[in-house]
């Protein structure tokens, strides 16, 4: 069974945050990691970036997929991870060790309507 | 949805199982990269049952073959393959396909699934002045593929009969209704055998061949492997818009043939596409992306694109319109809305090990 560490919040679209003021770190999970298989590539908006909750920042491409990353939270980008863009595979190897942006939120009571880690693991197990 | 024989087994291996072509097949085991570099670098194995079996026999098999399709086939030897675009009238493709000749009257044809009624169809629809009997053996084979460079080794271990034949060669064992074609034809590149059997003798050759560890591998693999070696795929480089002309299948239509479908139109037609093969400095070619001229113009698209696992950078076939390319201009590939400059490759990207 996947890792799902117990201080952070989870998406439907199997991304992490965690929290920190008004700032969101985003991530995808081990479930999405290992899902996708060998990630090959990865794609992030630039800082500056703004978005409504629900919009894409970003892809993670395996060999055979593209999937789109999407915002549980409106706001900014004010970091994104170049390190992870140039090399992918390390969300293969620990993806809640490598975030992938960081968001100062337009609402921070926008992450109360995310899963817990109780919660994910079984939306993961009603999803597998 | 249909299934093959080797179902069951796909699950037991915990298989990943995605819809192709009307049947249920495996897109991926456990790591897609590791099963095409087995391919590449050992040996791994492909349940490609979805895929038609026709036969044809009488007097008339091979001039009715040779007829239907754009290669030479009157000409190929006895125990030999050949593989053949068959074309409509106007020269478009219906199909791809290999003819195997087991005899002067007795000829299989292996089809994609996916078009199985569509062919069955259009060869039907052409029998009247031959003397031809043909038969859709699809439901009662099952068919897999050993791919890569210790195939035979791990073959002949199990299978003292098996004989060392040629690149596009056939083995032919149980003759009759229902003979077992061992063919060393494969969609990798890499030297091979596709093994066409009843679907009882298939399932024992799996079992034995997964005790040999052989790398099962899925279709995701197989259209990795295939891409890399620019091997066409229905559907994609060449379809029912296209000619074989348009499509980097020239070598297959042998103009100097007495007569064949759509010969007429091939011989005077002007090609609107050319197929290209691009290799990406940075980002991953997929189907249906634009391909872009320094200029800014949109002059096609790529027909197959993917992340290559030996190169380790994207490759593309595109079909690009004739009038707008030019061989000398820069291009890139226009990915979310972002220009990724391309390499024009010539040849395969990766040379498969076959013989």
């Amino acid at each position: 069974m996947s890792k799902t560490p117990e201080n952070l919040y989870y998406t439907e679209e199997h991304e992490w945050l965690s929290v920190d003021g008004d700032v969101a770190t985003i991530g995808i999970t081990d479930f999405a990691q290992s899902s996708l298989g060998d990630i090959v590539f990865v794609e992030l908006s630039d800082a500056e970036t703004t978005f409504e909750q629900g919009d894409s920042f970003g892809v993670v491409e395996s060999i055979k997929s593209v999937s789109d990353l999407y915002t549980p939270i409106a706001g900014e980008v004010i970091e994104k991870n170049e390190e992870v863009e140039d090399t992918p595979e390390k969300l293969n190897e620990n993806a809640f060790a490598s975030w992938l942006i960081k968001v100062k939120m337009a609402d921070p009571s926008q992450v109360e309507n995310l899963m817990d880690a109780e919660k994910y693991k079984a939306f993961c197990e009603a999803n597998s | 949805m249909k299934r093959t024989s080797l179902y069951e087994s796909h699950l037991s291996l915990g298989a990943k199982m995605v819809e192709f072509g009307g049947f249920e097949m495996p897109i991926q085991y456990s790591n897609l990269k590791q099963e095409a570099l087995a391919v590449r670098d050992s040996v791994g194995m492909f349940d490609v049952s979805h895929m038609g079996e026709f036969f044809v026999s009488g007097k008339d098999a091979v001039k009715f073959v040779d007829f239907l399709i754009t290669n030479d086939f009157k000409n190929s030897p006895i125990g030999k393959a050949v593989y053949s675009p068959m074309c409509r009238e106007n020269g478009t493709v219906v199909d791809d396909l290999i003819a195997y000749k087991l005899s002067e009257t007795f000829i299989m044809i292996c089809v994609n699934a996916a078009n199985i009624s569509k062919d069955w169809n259009w060869m039907n629809s052409h029998t009247s002045d031959f003397d031809v009997k043909l038969v859709d053996r699809s439901e009662d084979y099952s068919l897999i593929a050993l791919q890569g460079p210790k195939a035979f080794k791990t073959l002949k271990s199990i299978d003292d009969q098996l004989e060392d034949i040629a690149y596009y060669s056939i083995q032919v064992r149980e003759d009759g209704d229902t003979p077992i074609i061992y063919a060393r034809t494969g969609y990798t590149g890499e030297d091979g055998f596709e093994i066409f059997a009843p679907h009882e003798t298939i399932m024992g050759l799996w079992s034995k061949l997964l005790e040999k560890e052989v790398t099962p591998c899925g279709l995701g693999a197989r259209d990795v492997l295939r891409l890399e070696v620019c091997y066409p795929l229905y559907g994609q480089e060449i379809d029912d818009e296209v000619t074989p002309l348009e499509s980097g299948l020239g070598w297959t239509v042998k103009l100097s043939k007495e007569d064949f479908i759509g010969k007429a139109a091939l011989e005077k037609s002007e090609p609107r596409f050319t197929n290209i093969k691009l290799l990406l400095e940075k980002g991953i070619p997929r189907s249906g992306y634009e391909v872009v001229n320094e200029a800014g113009e949109t002059i096609g698209k790529i027909t197959s694109g993917s992340m290559s696992v030996m190169l380790n950078q994207g490759v593309a076939m595109a079909r690009v319109e004739k009038a707008k390319y030019n061989s000398k201009s820069e291009l890139y590939v226009s990915i979310r809305d972002k220009k990724y400059h391309a390499l024009r490759h010539k040849g395969a990207f990766v040379n498969g090990g076959h013989k």
